[in-house]
């Protein structure tokens, strides 16, 4: 409550009643949460001075990632995962319910084009991503739990694009999942144990259809969710790298005799008591 | 402080020092996530939305055929193929473009015997050799001029993979229609006596010819053997049968599909034309 030394005017007042109604749910919300600090933090958090256009290679993969996510709950609304013969056409359920969405569907096409190509753009960009990390020495300490996590990442988009291949139910994707199970099967000791989960039997049939698009739509996205929280969190903690021939900023060379070079602006040697660890979200 | 610091720092001691003065550093001179950084993510992501609705676009728009469905292959290919037909064996097993390096892989290692080496061994290596790199290369040095091995190893592999990928595009896809003029070929080169004859066509359209290649014809997609001089093994008609319905069951873990719905006659045919093929002169 600002205290005027004069009587406050209509506007001011009205100005005032407004300002508190705006930011009356947020202080709520603040009060309850400390979502607002989280989300201060993480928008205002200090980046090296120095980050370049390759350093939005993580962001570009999480958003075809989103892309996938938002295409694929609109695909799950109109694709069928069964095997049957429907009886009025003689074709499988599955396959007619893609070439619905494709052909007859309003802009299925395009949902359908964005979720089949946005798969390769996310396999692309995570390769980009990982090749922009490696590039820059970014893996090393403190950031190697979230190499582990991106690479995980990685395995579980190919592992979607496995399962997502066979959903069409055509013969491509159909001989292409016998063979590549088979290829799995070949792993000794747990092979034929991962080759029979996958076929859910002896032969590929409908029961792999609805294993395949159970795994591809809730068990594997789900993993990759908590894998990303888990990167995007480690990410935040740790901070973005600077490129390893940054003069500018912070992640310097060290110096021929092991010390971290000094340099203007910080003549101080680094006092032992700093430790490693972020700040906690919200203190800025 | 300065008097603590006389002696050699140990490397983890080292190490947390100079993230310290990172952090330091970066509160002091960086800039603000928002709107600096994100920014150049906003734009970016803009991009890839973009170049995604693109190509579904392209996909729709080049492949519409003259009978108006998704069956005709555009720029990008067809929207859909026919539809799964367990019964049908003619079929090119092709996984989705980001598979092709291990796909290809399979043909570098000899069938059977150490073709897990293809299918497991190596992806596996790869897979925890880029899992534990950070544990591998410890050094604090980033500058990819001071990391050689890195740099090689990354060369490497780009250039691996890269091939394979490649390879994997543009290996051959024996069309039943192609291989099925190769057939008198064969007939002569392999003395093949009339009772082969129609194993010999069986052969060429039933889809074997995907995965192996026979006196020069066929696409070894897989890396599956050559079958010129598969009869000179004299396994018999009662094994090569068993082994088409069933090829785990007479080579152990054989990625190979089984082709017993071609049905027992036509089985006995192959299995005839198998036995005939004696590896030409």
């Amino acid at each position: 409550m600002t205290t005027y030394k004069r009587k406050p005017t209509k506007g001011e007042l009205r100005s005032q009643r407004l300002e508190e109604v705006v930011m009356y749910p947020i202080d709520w919300l603040e009060e309850r949460s400390g979502l607002i600090g989280g989300l201060r933090y993480f928008l205002f958090r200090k980046v090296p001075g120095d980050v370049n256009w390759m350093q939005t290679l993580g962001s570009a993969a999480l958003t075809a990632f989103l892309v996938q996510a938002i295409t694929g709950v609109i695909l799950a609304m109109y694709y069928t995962p069964s095997a049957a013969t429907d009886p009025h056409t003689g074709q499988p359920v599955a396959w007619l319910s893609i070439v619905n969405i494709t052909d007859h569907l309003t802009m299925g096409w395009l949902v359908r084009g964005m979720h089949r190509w946005g798969a390769s753009v996310f396999i692309i960009l995570m390769f980009l991503h990982m090749a922009r990390v490696f590039l820059f020495g970014a893996y090393k300490y403190p950031r190697e739990l979230n190499w582990i996590v991106g690479v995980l990442i990685l395995v579980m988009g190919m592992m979607e694009g496995f399962t997502g291949y066979l959903l069409p139910w055509d013969q491509t994707s159909y001989w292409a999942t016998v063979v590549g199970i088979n290829l799995n099967g070949t792993a000794p000791i747990l092979g034929p144990w991962l080759a029979q989960f996958l076929r859910s039997g002896q032969e590929i049939s409908g029961e792999t259809l609805t294993r395949f698009y159970s795994l591809h739509m809730l068990v594997i996205p789900g993993g990759i969710i908590a894998l990303i929280t888990l990167h995007l969190y480690l990410v935040i903690r740790l901070g973005v790298t600077s490129p390893p021939w940054s003069k500018e900023a912070a992640g310097m060379e060290p110096s021929e005799d092991g010390h971290a070079p000094l340099r203007p602006g910080l003549t101080q040697p680094v006092p032992r008591g700093i430790s490693p660890q972020g700040e906690p979200g919200g203190s800025e | 402080m300065a008097a603590v610091r006389k002696e050699k720092p140990t490397p983890v001691e080292e190490q947390r020092a100079q993230f310290a003065q990172y952090k330091a550093d970066v509160k002091k001179r960086g800039k603000s996530f928002y709107p600096y950084a994100m920014f150049h993510d906003t734009v970016m992501s803009l991009v890839v939305v973009t170049v995604i609705i693109a190509l579904a676009a392209i996909w729709k728009w080049t492949s519409y055929g003259p009978h108006h469905d998704g069956l005709h292959p555009g720029l990008l290919g067809p929207e859909y193929n026919a539809p799964a037909d367990p019964g049908t064996t003619s079929f090119v097993p092709r996984p989705d473009w980001y598979f092709y390096f291990l796909f290809y892989l399979l043909r570098i290692f000899k069938w059977p015997e150490s073709v897990f080496l293809g299918t497991i061994g190596v992806p596996t290596i790869c897979l925890v050799l880029l899992l534990l790199l950070p544990f591998l290369d410890r050094r604090r040095t980033r500058g990819l001029g001071s990391r050689p091995v890195a740099l090689v190893a990354a060369v490497l592999v780009v250039l691996s993979m890269g091939v394979l990928t490649f390879k994997g595009a543009t290996a051959n896809e024996a069309l039943a229609s192609e291989v099925i003029a190769d057939v008198p070929t064969w007939v002569t080169k392999n003395n093949l006596p009339p009772e082969a004859h129609p194993g010999a066509v069986l052969f060429a359209t039933s889809g074997c010819t995907a995965c192996h290649t026979y006196l020069g014809s066929g696409g070894s997609n897989l890396g599956a053997p050559d079958l010129s001089d598969i009869g000179t093994r004299n396994l018999g008609i009662a094994t090569q049968i068993k082994h088409l319905q069933n090829p785990s069951s007479v080579t152990p873990g054989s990625p190979m599909p089984s082709f017993a719905s071609l049905g027992t006659e036509r089985l006995h045919q192959l299995a005839i034309f198998l036995e005939a093929s004696k590896g030409g002169h």
